[in-house]
């Protein structure tokens, strides 16, 4: 796998912010795990269920009338004297869905969480075209998915780095009718990773809709480290970054206590719904390093073969 | 309480708990959404002024913080029976004595603890005035019914090097006690003073006795003195043993801060060891004799001596000739003693002339001369009258006055058994003083400086005294010789007590002198009055140095004299502390102001104020809580949040 260096001039200086030279080396040597092997217009890299013409070797049959004569195995016939015909694994393409959620909560954090989902949806993003799959690539925001069209191959990789670079956050969120919108849309089937960090009310319809495509689901729920370990004065009013709206609160043990135990429940509802529709839930804290995300969490998870 | 107004403090609690009731100001915190904070958050109210006030630990801390600081700043205090009188008057010994060290304390130290409790036991409404004593008395807060101020005072005292001398403190207590008839006087002390007051006093003195060792050692003598015609310079250094044990102590000997000698003495109890060191190097300028390894008192382990200049003064006695005045003179190493007659004089003046070895000093026994001599003199017994004065009739038998120790001219001579069968009356010249006094005024030893020359008289023949068979009387002669001649070591005797005043005659064209104590480079301006100057006692062993204070004539810094300064005080050395009832007995005695009842205030104050000191750092604690979760993220830093680990370790979905 060769990674496009040559092209690097191409990106622009917004991708050279997200990736640099060494890390796009290193991700063609990923790829991604397509939990469920589906069918696919043009042949790519991925094992299908169907069996057709490729070169590796999947089974045999009887022969049966109107079959291609190409496809008898005449080294099994010479010392059976029987006719079968060798199946083969064919290789399809598949799309990627990579969705990136472009609330203005997402645009917070120190590292910020929209920052974060944009390199991380841009190394999926290549890891998928890196490996001749179709990635379609799609930020959501405003009740509206605003999507690039699918893209096949490592040289359209710099469209998709321009596309992310470009300024995102969106005043209102809308997670639900936007994860709706590009569901309504979508085409072909494959992975869909979802990178949001989830803080909408309508968070539990998005994921529904995105799991009812038949696609495979993963969530990777982004979240700033001062949303995990939350550090509160004593006399504060919380402001939200979206609404601008602020509750008060008295930041004792007590209440952070409270955050962390609630944090935990909301997670594990999500990592179960996630269960229950056959997709993978990761919880990322947006400090954590890319390449490590990449080389170690999503391929513990499976995300990533 | 002493200070009931503090309580006006507790309004403040009224206001912490309304300050709690007012809705706070609160700090905005972006968060990137409240989704789920709205969750949680209980104390979401209307923006009414007031809020209901809920329990908190901070507010039922900050309230007891307030109560504790008001009750003890309002000193309250319990009311105990007391034996100390309304007016105190604390006397702290801080002679040499009280810097000894026992089991890492300081006697100064316990006498600070002493005179605190003391202070903490006024009666109520008591007042007192804290005195030091060293050899003279010194007012450090004075009649104040203000403890904490008496406190600080005592907080202050140091121990200085000085002998002891508790007459100026009694003297000033005893006025003091005379002024209110209800006074107590307490002295803090080691006891173990060689001087003790000749006057009582009109009040109960109480003793506060500290100290307990006795384990001391001190260099109790040390002189140079130059032999063979200065060709050799001998050490005599005495070490004294004053504890009740047997030492060996290690004696080294400095020459100019270089080590000459060493050698271990061994000392008896209450005795003294000696040793004469040959082994001091001629060009040496001072030489220190140190005992080394620690004892009690570490001030009387050192002495200092200057080593004495090597010329000698070429000094004619005149006169038909007097064996007592000869030995007496000859004994002076400074003095190089030639005699004549009386008729001889002018001839051996010339002589001496001739051979530009002129004299430094003439003495005249019995004898006048017609004219005086242009070098400073001293005339014995003179029949008639010269630059002393004038000469009138015979005094028989005249009984001395009472002498100035203080006097240098005095210093180690004591005249009190002096009998005088004849002297001549003399009327004194202008710049003459009288030294010995007869009991009607008539001088019969005096000095002064006539004509820009030193001038001494005896107005009495010696043959007419049993002046020569005293212990005192090569010591008078010496001291005499010492004030007519200028020395060429300075105008400063060669060694002095420490606190001891040393007067000395300086050229009247010098205006201001300065004593400069060598060690620390302290110096102290004087004012030269008459040609005359008193150094005070130097505070401190080591050397001191006199100089011309420069008045723009070029003068300014040139040493007119240089001394060393040493304890040897066997009383200061001897730390045993001593019997208190000797100073008790000062006092008056008759029943103690305890058994009429009297009461003292012991205050409470402080436990109260520690109380708060602890209950602000909880305060602090429970204020800063974020801050204590914040340095614990730090510390966790590098690796993932705990939410976040265990998320993706125990949260994510599996394919099915």
């Amino acid at each position: 796998m060769t990674a496009p260096v040559a092209h690097a001039a191409e990106a622009g200086a917004g991708a050279d912010l997200l990736f640099d030279e060494a890390f796009l080396r290193r991700l063609g040597q990923l790829e991604l795990a397509s939990r469920r092997l589906t069918a696919g217009r043009m042949k790519g890299e991925r094992r299908s269920v169907r069996r057709g013409q490729s070169v590796e070797f999947a089974d045999y049959r009887n022969y049966s009338a109107g079959d291609d004569l190409r496809q008898l195995d005449w080294n099994v016939y010479a010392r059976l004297e029987r006719l079968f015909i060798k199946l083969f694994v064919e290789e399809e393409d598949v799309t990627v869905h990579v969705l990136v959620d472009a609330s203005r909560s997402m645009d917070f954090g120190e590292p910020n969480k929209l920052t974060f989902a944009r390199r991380a949806a841009g190394a999926l993003a290549y890891l998928g075209l890196a490996h001749l799959d179709r990635v379609s690539i799609a930020f959501l925001g405003e009740g509206r998915a605003v999507s690039l069209r699918p893209l096949r191959g490592k040289a359209r990789v710099f469209e998709v780095f321009r596309f992310l670079s470009e300024p995102r956050p969106e005043r209102l969120t809308g997670l639900a009718a936007a994860a709706r919108d590009y569901a309504s849309r979508i085409r072909g089937r494959g992975p869909l990773i979802l990178v949001s960090d989830l803080l909408d009310p309508g968070y539990l319809d998005a994921l529904r809709d995105l799991a009812g495509t038949r696609c495979q689901l993963s969530v990777l729920h982004v979240l700033a480290p001062e949303e995990l370990d939350p550090d509160v004065p004593p006399d504060a009013r919380l402001v939200d970054n979206e609404t601008g709206h602020g509750i008060e609160v008295t930041g004792d043990d007590d209440l952070v206590d409270r955050y962390r135990t609630r944090l935990g429940e909301w997670q594990e509802e999500i990592a179960a719904f996630c269960a229950r529709r056959g997709g993978a839930y990761v919880s990322v804290p947006s400090d954590l390093d890319l390449a490590d995300l990449l080389f170690d969490v999503l391929r513990r998870r499976r995300v990533i073969e | 309480m002493i200070a009931p107004l503090a309580l006006i403090g507790l309004v403040s609690l009224p206001i912490i708990v309304a300050y709690y009731m007012l809705r706070l100001r609160r700090r905005d915190v972006p968060v990137g959404s409240t989704f789920l904070w709205q969750q949680l958050v209980r104390d979401v109210e209307a923006n009414a002024p007031w809020q209901r006030l809920r329990f908190s630990w901070l507010l039922i801390v900050q309230l007891l913080i307030a109560l504790l600081m008001v009750i003890a700043a309002a000193r309250p205090f319990l009311t105990v029976s007391s034996d100390l009188a309304a007016n105190v008057v604390l006397i702290v010994d801080t002679s040499a004595s009280m810097g000894t060290v026992e089991d890492g304390t300081s006697r100064i130290a316990a006498a600070q603890v002493a005179a605190r409790r003391v202070i903490g036991q006024l009666s109520e409404g008591g007042h007192v005035t804290v005195v030091t004593a060293d050899d003279s008395a010194h007012v450090l807060v004075s009649d104040t019914d203000d403890r904490a101020a008496a406190l600080a005072a005592v907080d202050g005292i140091v121990a200085t090097q000085v002998p002891g001398d508790l007459t100026d403190a009694f003297a000033l207590a005893s006025a003091l006690a005379a002024r209110d008839s209800d006074s107590t006087v307490v002295v803090v002390t080691d006891a173990n003073a060689d001087r003790l007051p000749r006057v009582g006093i009109g009040a109960p003195v109480q003793v506060k006795r500290v100290g307990t060792t006795d384990g001391n050692q001190a260099v109790a003598a040390l002189s140079l003195l130059r032999r063979s015609g200065g060709a050799q310079l001998d050490l005599f250094v005495a070490v004294s043993n004053p504890s009740a044990s047997d030492v060996t102590r290690r004696l080294e000997i400095y020459a100019d801060d270089v080590l000459v000698d060493a050698r271990d003495l061994a000392i008896p109890a209450e005795q003294r060891s000696e040793a004469l060191i040959s082994s001091v190097p001629q060009g040496a300028r001072v030489v220190e004799a140190r005992l080394a390894g620690d004892d009690a008192l570490a001030v009387d382990d050192r002495a200092f001596a200057l080593v004495p200049s090597a010329a000698a003064v070429r000094a004619l006695l005149v006169g038909p000739g007097n064996t007592y005045l000869e030995n007496a003179l000859a004994l002076l190493p400074r003095l190089e003693l030639y005699a004549v007659g009386a008729g001889g004089y002018v001839d051996a003046l010339d002589a001496a002339a001739e051979a530009g070895k002129p004299y430094g000093i003439v003495i005249f026994d019995r004898t006048v001369p017609a004219q005086p001599p242009t070098v400073p003199a001293l005339y014995v017994g003179p029949a008639a009258g010269s630059a002393f004065g004038t000469v009138g009739r015979v005094l028989d038998g005249p009984a001395l006055d009472r002498t100035d120790p203080a006097d240098p001219l005095l210093r180690f001579v004591d005249l009190s058994t002096l009998h005088i069968g004849r002297a001549r009356a003399v009327t004194l010249a202008d710049g003459m003083r009288p030294v010995v006094e007869s009991v009607r005024g008539e001088p019969l030893v005096a000095i002064g400086r006539v004509n820009g020359l030193g001038v001494g008289l005896l107005s009495f023949a010696l043959g007419d005294s049993d002046l020569p068979l005293q212990v005192a009387f090569p010591l008078l002669m010496s001291n005499l010789v010492d004030a007519l001649l200028p020395s060429t070591d300075g105008i400063l005797p060669p060694s002095v007590e420490l606190g001891q005043p040393i007067a000395v005659s300086i050229d009247p064209a010098i205006r201001r002198v300065a004593a400069v104590t060598v060690a620390s480079g302290e110096q102290l301006e004087l004012e030269v009055v008459g040609g005359r100057v008193t150094v005070p006692g130097p505070r401190v062993t080591g050397l001191v140095d006199l100089q011309v204070v420069d008045d723009g004539s070029g003068t300014g810094g040139v040493s007119l004299g240089r001394t060393a300064a040493n304890l040897f005080n066997p009383g200061e050395s001897r730390v045993t502390p001593g019997d208190p009832a000797r100073i008790r007995d000062l006092g008056q005695v008759g029943p103690s102001p305890g058994d009429d009842g009297l009461t003292a205030r012991s205050e409470w104050w402080w436990p109260l104020a520690l109380a708060g000191l602890v209950l602000l750092l909880v305060e602090w604690l429970l204020f800063h809580r974020p801050t204590r979760r914040a340095v614990a993220r730090i510390l966790r830093r590098g690796r993932p949040p705990a939410a976040a680990r265990s998320s993706s370790s125990s949260m994510a979905g599996s394919p099915r």
